[in-house]
C-alpha cells in the first residue's frame, strides 16, 4: 500500500497496514525463526519445571522404599532439571526480548519515515505533544506488549496445557477438577479485566487533569491572586482531587475482588478430595497424590500473572493502534518527482483562490498578480488568514479552489522539490536546530564552505553578534547551548535564507526588537534580502509595509484593499486606522466605488 | 512481580528519613481511619496465618493418609474453607486499606494545595510550576505507596515467621537449610538491583535523547521541508533510533535474568530438601507430609524474602515523599497582613512612604522610596531591565512583602486591609496575559464571576470597538486552549482588556507587552486601552512610545530611584536620562523612523 508521500525511503521493510493486528503480526513475523526459537526454548524449559514437580513425587516414592531407594539420584535429577529449566527460560527470553526492542525500534523508525511523508496540513493539525507520545510511550508499550506481556501469556497457557498433560498422565479422572477450573478462571478474568479495565483507564485521565488543573492554576497564581479567585480555584481543585479519590476507592475494591484467587483455592481443595478419593479406590499412590499436589501448585503463578499479562496486550494493541493510525493518515500531497523543474523567474499569480479545511473557510476567492522581484506586504487582524495565503504559495498547503501560478505554471505542476528548493519560507515562529551556529546557517546549503557561510551571516547583519559568542561560528544554540533573542534568531533564519538564495521568499516576521539599535539592523538585513528577489512579507513593522511595492489588505479571509501605501491611505479605512494614532494628518478617504 | 524493579527510578536524596516527628506526623493523618486500619490489621494477621496453615493441614492430611485414617471430605473441605477464607480477609485488607489510604492522600493532597495557594510571589519564583506540581500530586502519591509496602511486609514479615516457626518445632535441620538461602536470595536481588539501576539509568538517558530528536525535528519539520531535507533528518534519527534499541535490549536482558537465577537458586534448595528431607523421612525423623511441607514451604519462603530485599529504598522514597510534601505545608508565607479591614470604595491613591523592597537579602531594590500617585492619574514607569519598575507595581497588588517603610492605599495601610477585598478593586494586566482554558467568554468573567452574559458582551465590545471579536471564529465563544494558545498574544491582551473593563477596578496596573504584534491588532490594543484606562487611577510600565506620549506623567526610573519626572515633551526637552531611554527604545516606533527608512528598490 503506497500512499501519496512528500518524502519516500528507497529500501523500506513493507508491514501489512490493513489493521491492527495485521500490523503487529507483520512486524513480529520479520522475526519468525527467532520467534520460533524462543518458543521452543520456552516449552522445554516449562516441561522441565513441571516435570520437576513429577520427579518430587517420585522421589516420595523412592524414600518409603526400605531399601532407600534411589533418592540421591532423583535429587541430584531435580537438581539439574530446576537448573536447565533456569538456562533455557533465560535464553527464550533473552530471544523475546530482541524481538520485542527490535520490533520496538523498528515501529519507531516506520512512524517517523511517515512524519516525514506527510503534508504541512497534517503536522499543523497534530500537536507535537502527542506525536511525541506516540513515539516514545506507545511505541514503549509496544516492546511490553511483547515482553512481558506475550511471553507472560504464552508461558501461562504452555504451563497449563503441560500441567493437564501430566497430570493426565498420572491419571485422567484427574483431569476434571483442573479442566473445570481452567474454564472458570477464563471467564473469571475476562470478567475481571472488563471491569478494571475502564476503571483504570478513567484513573489514568483524572490523574492527567488533576495535574493539569494544578499547573494551571499555577501558571496563572498571578491572575487568580490580582483577581482574588482562591476560593473558586481552590474548589476546583477539590472536585477534582475528590473525583480521583472515589477513582482509586473504586480501583481498590476491584482489585481486592479478583476472583480467580478464590477459584484456585477452591480447586486445590477439591483436587485434594478427588486424589485422595482415588487413593483410597487404589488408582492413585501416595507418590501420585504429592505429585498431583505439586502440580497443582504449578498452576500457582499463572493464575496471578495472567491479570497484568492481558492488560499489558491491551494496552500494546491500544498504543500499535495510535501509532498505526497517525501511519495511515492519508496525506493530500505528493513528492511529483515527475514535475516540472526549471529555474524560477519569480512571477506569483493568484486566481480566484479559495482555501480552508472542511469545517473552517479561510480564505476566499482570491486574486493578485505579483511582478519578478516585486515585494508584497500582507496586512490583516490574527486570523484573518494571512498565513494562509502564504503557505499556498510553496504548497505548504494546496488551494481548494482556484488557482496559483509561477511563471505561469500551477504550482501543482511543478515538482516539489524544484518548487520549494527555490522557494525561501522564514517562519513565523523561527526555529533553530539544537546545533551549532553554522550548522543552522548551512541547513538549506549542506556543503556550503565557511566563507560562504559567513558572508551569508554579514549580508543578514548576523556576523558580529555570532563573532561576539564565545565559540563564534562553532557556538551551539538552543537549551544545551546559548540562548538567542528573537533579533539574533531572525538573522539567523535572514541568514540561512541568503545562503539558499531562493527567487522568491515568503516572510512571516512577528519578531519585536527591544531597542532602536537592534531595530534598525534588523531593517537593513530585511531590505537587503528583499533587493532582486520576489517578496512576500507578513510583518508587524510598519516600515516594511509602508515601504513595499504592493499591499494586500486581508479582512476575514477576503482580500479587502490593495495598492501602494498612498492608495491605500486614500482608499481603505481599515489601512487607514494603523496611522491614525500617529497624530498625523491623513489625505482626505475617497469613498469607494 | 514488579516489587524487585519499583522504585528504581527514585532519585537519591540525601535527607534522613527516620525521623521521628516524620513518623508522628504520618500517624496523625491516619488517625481518623483508626477504625478501618484496625480491621485492616486483623485481616493481614488472619490471613497470614491462613496461609501458614494451609500446607501444613495438606501436610497432615497426607500423613493421615500414609497411615490409612484420613477423614476425606473433612480435610478437603477444610483446604477450601481455608483458601476462600484467605481469600476473603485478603479482599478486607485491601478494600478497606485502599479506602483508608485514598482518604488520607486526599487529606494530604488538599492541605498542600491549600498552603501552596496561600504562598506569596516570593514563593512562585523559587519553584518552577512542574516542581510544584509534583509535590502536591505526585508525592502525595508516592506517600501512598509508602503505607501499602508497610503493610505488605507486615503480614510477609508475619508469614515467614509463622512458617518458620513452625518449621524449626518440626525439623531444625531441615528448617535451617531452608534459613540459609535466604542470604544467598537477598544477596541475588541486590547485586541485582545495582546492575539495573545502571542499566536503567542509560535507557532512561538514550530514550530522552530520542525525545529530543523526535521533538527538534516535528517542531522544525516545515524548515526540513522548506530546504528539502528531510534524507538527512531521516538518517539522523536512525542512527539514534538504532543506538536507543542496543540500550533498551541490553536492560531487557539484565531484566530476564533475575526470574530464572532466582529459579535456579530454588532448585537447589529444593535439591537439597528432597535429598537431606527423604533421609530423614527414611530414619524416621520425618514423616513424608512434614517432608512435603518443607519443599512447598520453600515456595511460600522466597517470594517474601526477595520482596524484603527491595522494601528499604522504597520506604526510603515514599518518606522522602512525605517529607518533601510536610516541607511545602509548614513553609511560612512572607506577605502577613495585620488586620482584615474591609476597603469600601477605593479612589485609588497609592503614596509609597520611605519603602525599602528587595527580592533577596542583600540585593535591595528600593530604599527609602517615596511616591504619591493621585486618584485618577495615569502614571507611566519607564527604566531600564532592573531599575524597579516591575516590583513597584507587584508591592501594589501586594504579591511581596517590604521590609519597611509604609504602603498607602487611600491613606490606609495595605498590611491592614482585607486582601481578597482589596485586590477586587485592583486590575492587573501582565507582559503575556494568562489566560484559563475555557472560552473567551469565561476569560472576560474571571474577575467577576457574577456578570450576566449581556455584561460580559458589552465589554468585549468596548474594547477596541469590539472589532477584534470577527478575528475569532466562534466570537465569544471561541476556545483559548490551553493558556490562551489558540490565540495570538495581540488577542489576549485584548481578552484581558475585556476582564479588567468588566471588573471595574479603581487602579489599573498593566505591564505592557514588548512583543511585537500586527499593526491591525496593536491598534485595536491602543484604542482598548484608552477605553480601560478612562476614570480609573493606571499605572503602566511602558513599552511603547504612544503609552508613554499620552500619560500624564512619567517617572524615570534607575536603581530603585526616581531620577527625572515630569510630561513625554518636557522631559525629551530635557534632554536628560529620559530622552537617551527614548533614543534607545522608543525612537523606532516613531513614524519619522518609518519615514526614513526610504523604499527598499529606490
Amino acid at each position: 500500500m503506497i500512499s501519496n508521500s512528500e518524502f519516500h525511503i528507497s529500501d523500506a521493510y513493507l508491514y501489512n497496514r490493513h489493521s491492527t493486528t495485521r500490523w503487529v503480526a507483520s512486524h513480529i513475523w520479520r522475526y519468525k525463526w527467532l520467534l520460533a526459537l524462543a518458543l521452543g526454548l520456552q516449552i522445554v524449559s516449562l516441561t522441565t519445571y513441571a516435570s520437576s514437580a513429577l520427579l518430587i513425587g517420585r522421589a516420595a516414592g523412592e524414600m518409603v522404599k526400605p531399601d532407600g531407594g534411589q533418592l540421591l539420584q532423583y535429587a541430584l535429577a531435580i537438581l539439574i532439571i530446576l537448573t536447565m529449566d533456569g538456562i533455557f527460560n533465560l535464553l527464550a527470553f533473552y530471544a523475546y526480548t530482541h524481538i520485542a526492542t527490535r520490533f520496538a525500534a523498528d515501529a519507531r523508525q516506520e512512524l517517523y519515515a511517515s512524519l516525514l511523508g506527510k503534508s504541512q496540513t497534517f503536522h499543523s493539525r497534530q500537536r507535537v505533544g502527542d506525536l511525541m507520545a506516540r513515539a516514545t510511550d506507545d511505541v514503549a508499550l509496544l516492546s511490553d506488549m511483547v515482553t512481558p506481556g506475550a511471553s507472560l501469556l504464552i508461558e501461562s497457557t504452555v504451563t497449563f496445557a503441560i500441567t493437564l498433560v501430566f497430570i493426565g498422565l498420572i491419571d485422567l479422572k484427574l483431569l476434571i477438577v483442573p479442566g473445570l477450573f481452567i474454564i472458570a478462571y477464563i471467564f473469571a478474568v475476562r470478567g475481571y479485566v472488563h471491569e478494571l479495565e475502564p476503571i483504570t483507564a478513567r484513573l489514568r485521565n483524572q490523574f492527567g487533569h488533576l495535574d493539569a488543573v494544578l499547573a494551571e492554576i499555577i501558571s496563572g497564581i498571578e491572575v487568580v491572586k490580582a483577581s482574588a479567585r482562591e476560593l473558586f480555584e481552590r474548589d476546583k481543585f477539590r472536585t477534582s482531587a475528590r473525583r480521583l479519590r472515589d477513582t482509586a476507592v473504586q480501583q481498590g475494591r476491584v482489585e481486592a475482588r479478583y476472583l480467580p484467587v478464590l477459584l484456585f483455592a477452591i480447586a486445590v481443595g477439591v483436587m485434594f478430595l478427588h486424589a485422595l478419593w482415588l487413593y483410597q479406590t487404589g488408582v492413585l499412590t501416595l507418590a501420585g497424590v504429592i505429585a498431583v499436589m505439586g502440580l497443582m501448585n504449578v498452576l500457582r503463578w499463572p493464575t496471578f500473572s495472567s491479570i497484568f499479562t492481558f492488560s499489558l496486550i491491551q494496552s500494546g494493541l491500544a498504543s500499535a493502534d495510535r501509532i498505526l493510525s497517525i501511519i495511515r493518515a492519508e496525506t493530500d500531497l505528493d513528492e511529483n518527482a515527475a514535475g516540472i523543474e526549471r529555474v524560477v523567474q519569480g512571477e506569483i499569480m493568484f486566481e480566484r483562490v479559495s482555501f480552508g479545511f472542511s469545517d473552517q473557510p479561510l480564505l476566499q476567492d482570491i486574486s493578485f498578480c505579483v511582478q519578478p522581484g516585486q515585494t508584497v506586504a500582507i496586512v490583516g487582524q490574527t486570523g484573518s488568514g494571512k498565513s494562509s495565503l502564504i503557505g499556498l504559495v510553496n504548497r505548504t498547503y494546496d488551494a481548494t479552489a482556484g488557482r496559483i501560478l509561477i511563471d505561469g505554471v500551477d504550482v501543482r505542476a511543478w515538482s516539489l522539490d524544484a518548487l520549494r528548493s527555490q522557494i525561501g519560507k522564514i517562519e513565523q515562529d523561527i526555529f533553530l536546530f539544537s546545533r551549532t551556529v553554522a550548522e543552522n546557517i548551512a541547513f538549506g546549503r549542506p556543503g556550503a564552505t565557511q566563507t560562504e557561510i559567513e558572508q551569508a551571516a554579514r549580508d543578514a547583519q548576523a556576523h558580529d553578534f555570532i563573532l561576539s559568542f564565545k565559540d563564534g561560528y562553532q557556538t551551539v544554540i538552543g537549551e544545551r547551548g546559548v540562548m538567542l533573542s528573537g533579533g539574533q534568531r531572525q538573522r539567523l533564519a535572514l541568514a540561512r535564507a541568503f545562503l539558499s538564495d531562493p527567487r522568491i521568499l515568503i516572510l512571516d516576521d512577528s519578531t519585536s526588537a527591544i531597542d532602536s539599535a537592534t531595530e534598525a539592523e534588523i531593517q537593513l538585513a530585511l531590505r537587503h534580502i528583499q533587493r532582486g528577489r520576489t517578496t512576500l512579507l507578513i510583518t508587524h513593522r510598519l516600515a516594511q509595509i509602508r515601504w513595499a511595492d504592493h499591499i494586500l489588505v486581508i479582512d476575514q479571509g477576503r482580500l479587502v484593499a490593495d495598492g501602494t501605501h498612498d492608495e491605500l491611505l486614500r482608499r481603505s479605512p481599515h489601512y487607514r486606522r494603523i496611522f491614525a494614532r500617529y497624530d498625523v494628518a491623513l489625505p482626505t478617504l475617497e469613498s469607494v466605488a | 512481580m514488579g516489587f524487585i524493579f519499583d522504585g528504581l527510578d527514585a532519585e537519591a536524596y540525601d535527607r534522613r528519613y527516620t525521623d521521628r516527628a516524620l513518623v508522628v506526623r504520618v500517624i496523625g493523618y491516619f488517625k481518623p481511619e483508626i477504625g478501618r486500619m484496625l480491621l485492616v490489621a486483623g485481616a493481614v494477621v488472619l490471613q497470614a496465618l491462613l496461609d501458614v496453615s494451609l500446607p501444613i493441614l495438606i501436610s497432615r492430611t497426607l500423613d493421615q493418609l500414609a497411615a490409612g485414617q484420613a477423614d476425606l471430605v473433612h480435610s478437603a473441605a477444610l483446604i477450601a474453607a481455608i483458601g476462600s477464607l484467605a481469600w476473603v480477609f485478603n479482599f478486607v485488607r485491601r478494600s478497606f486499606s485502599s479506602r483508608a489510604v485514598a482518604a488520607v492522600v486526599l487529606k494530604l493532597r488538599e492541605d498542600a494545595f491549600d498552603a501552596v495557594l496561600k504562598r506569596d510571589l516570593s514563593f512562585y519564583d523559587q519553584f518552577v510550576s512542574g516542581k510544584i506540581v509534583s509535590r502536591v500530586n505526585s508525592d502525595t502519591q508516592a506517600f501512598s505507596q509508602v503505607v501499602t509496602l508497610t503493610m505488605d511486609l507486615f503480614s510477609q514479615l508475619l508469614l515467614v515467621v509463622l512458617l518458620m516457626a513452625y518449621l524449626f518445632s518440626v525439623n531444625t535441620t531441615l528448617a535451617w537449610i531452608t534459613l540459609a538461602l535466604a542470604p544467598f536470595i537477598v544477596f541475588a536481588a541486590l547485586t541485582f538491583r545495582r546492575i539495573a539501576r545502571n542499566t536503567i539509568t542509560q535507557s532512561r538517558r538514550v530514550s530522552a535523547e530520542v525525545s529530543a530528536h523526535i521533538q527538534e525535528t516535528v517542531s522544525g519539520i516545515g524548515v526540513a521541508k522548506t530546504f528539502r531535507q528531510e534524507a538527512a533528518v531521516y538518517d539522523e534519527f536512525v542512527d539514534v533510533n538504532e543506538q536507543s534499541f542496543r540500550i533498551n535490549r541490553r536492560t531487557g536482558y539484565t531484566f530476564s535474568a533475575i526470574f530464572p537465577i532466582l529459579n535456579v537458586l530454588a532448585g537447589i534448595g529444593t535439591a537439597l530438601l528432597v535429598y537431606v528431607g527423604g533421609l530423614n523421612v527414611q530414619s524416621g525423623a520425618l514423616t513424608p507430609g512434614d517432608w512435603y511441607l518443607f519443599i512447598q514451604g520453600l515456595g511460600l519462603f522466597w517470594f517474601p524474602v526477595t520482596s524484603i530485599a527491595s522494601f528499604w529504598s522504597q520506604f526510603q522514597i515514599g518518606l522522602a515523599a512525605a517529607e518533601r510534601v510536610f516541607a511545602l505545608l509548614d513553609a511560612e508565607p512572607r506577605v502577613v497582613q495585620t488586620d482584615n479591614r474591609p476597603l469600601p470604595i477605593v479612589r485609588g491613591e497609592i503614596q509609597f512612604d520611605r519603602v525599602a523592597f528587595a527580592y533577596k537579602p542583600g540585593e535591595p531594590i528600593l530604599t527609602d522610596f517615596s511616591l504619591t500617585i493621585h486618584a485618577g492619574e495615569t502614571l507611566a514607569l519607564v527604566g531600564h531591565t532592573g531599575s524597579g519598575k516591575s516590583s513597584l507595581a507587584r508591592l501594589i497588588v501586594r504579591f511581596y512583602e517590604f521590609q519597611g517603610g509604609r504602603l498607602l492605599i487611600d491613606g490606609t495601610d495595605i498590611r491592614t486591609l482585607d486582601l481578597a477585598d482589596y485586590r477586587t478593586r485592583l486590575g492587573l494586566v501582565t507582559q503575556t496575559p494568562f489566560l484559563f482554558e475555557g472560552t473567551v467568554r469565561e476569560n472576560i468573567r474571571y474577575g467577576r464571576p457574577d456578570a450576566t452574559d449581556e455584561e460580559v458582551e458589552r465589554a468585549a465590545r468596548h474594547v477596541g470597538g469590539g472589532d477584534w471579536l470577527t478575528g475569532l471564529a466562534q466570537g465569544l465563544a471561541t476556545e483559548v486552549g490551553e493558556r490562551g494558545s489558540s490565540l495570538s498574544m495581540g488577542q489576549r491582551q485584548l481578552v484581558a482588556l475585556g476582564r479588567i473593563l468588566l471588573q471595574d477596578p479603581a487602579i489599573f496596573i498593566l505591564d505592557e507587552a514588548t512583543a511585537s504584534i500586527d499593526p491591525l491588532t496593536e491598534t485595536l490594543i491602543q484604542e482598548g486601552l484608552d477605553t480601560v484606562m478612562r476614570g480609573r487611577t493606571n499605572i503602566i510600565i511602558a513599552h511603547r512610545l504612544s503609552t508613554i506620549r499620552h500619560a500624564d506623567r512619567i517617572i524615570v526610573l534607575r536603581r530603585g530611584q526616581i531620577i527625572e519626572e515630569g510630561n513625554h515633551l518636557a522631559l525629551l526637552a530635557a534632554g536628560g536620562h529620559y530622552a537617551e531611554l527614548y533614543n534607545t527604545y522608543f525612537r523606532h516606533q516613531s513614524l519619522e523612523f518609518i519615514d526614513a527608512q526610504g523604499p527598499v528598490h529606490g
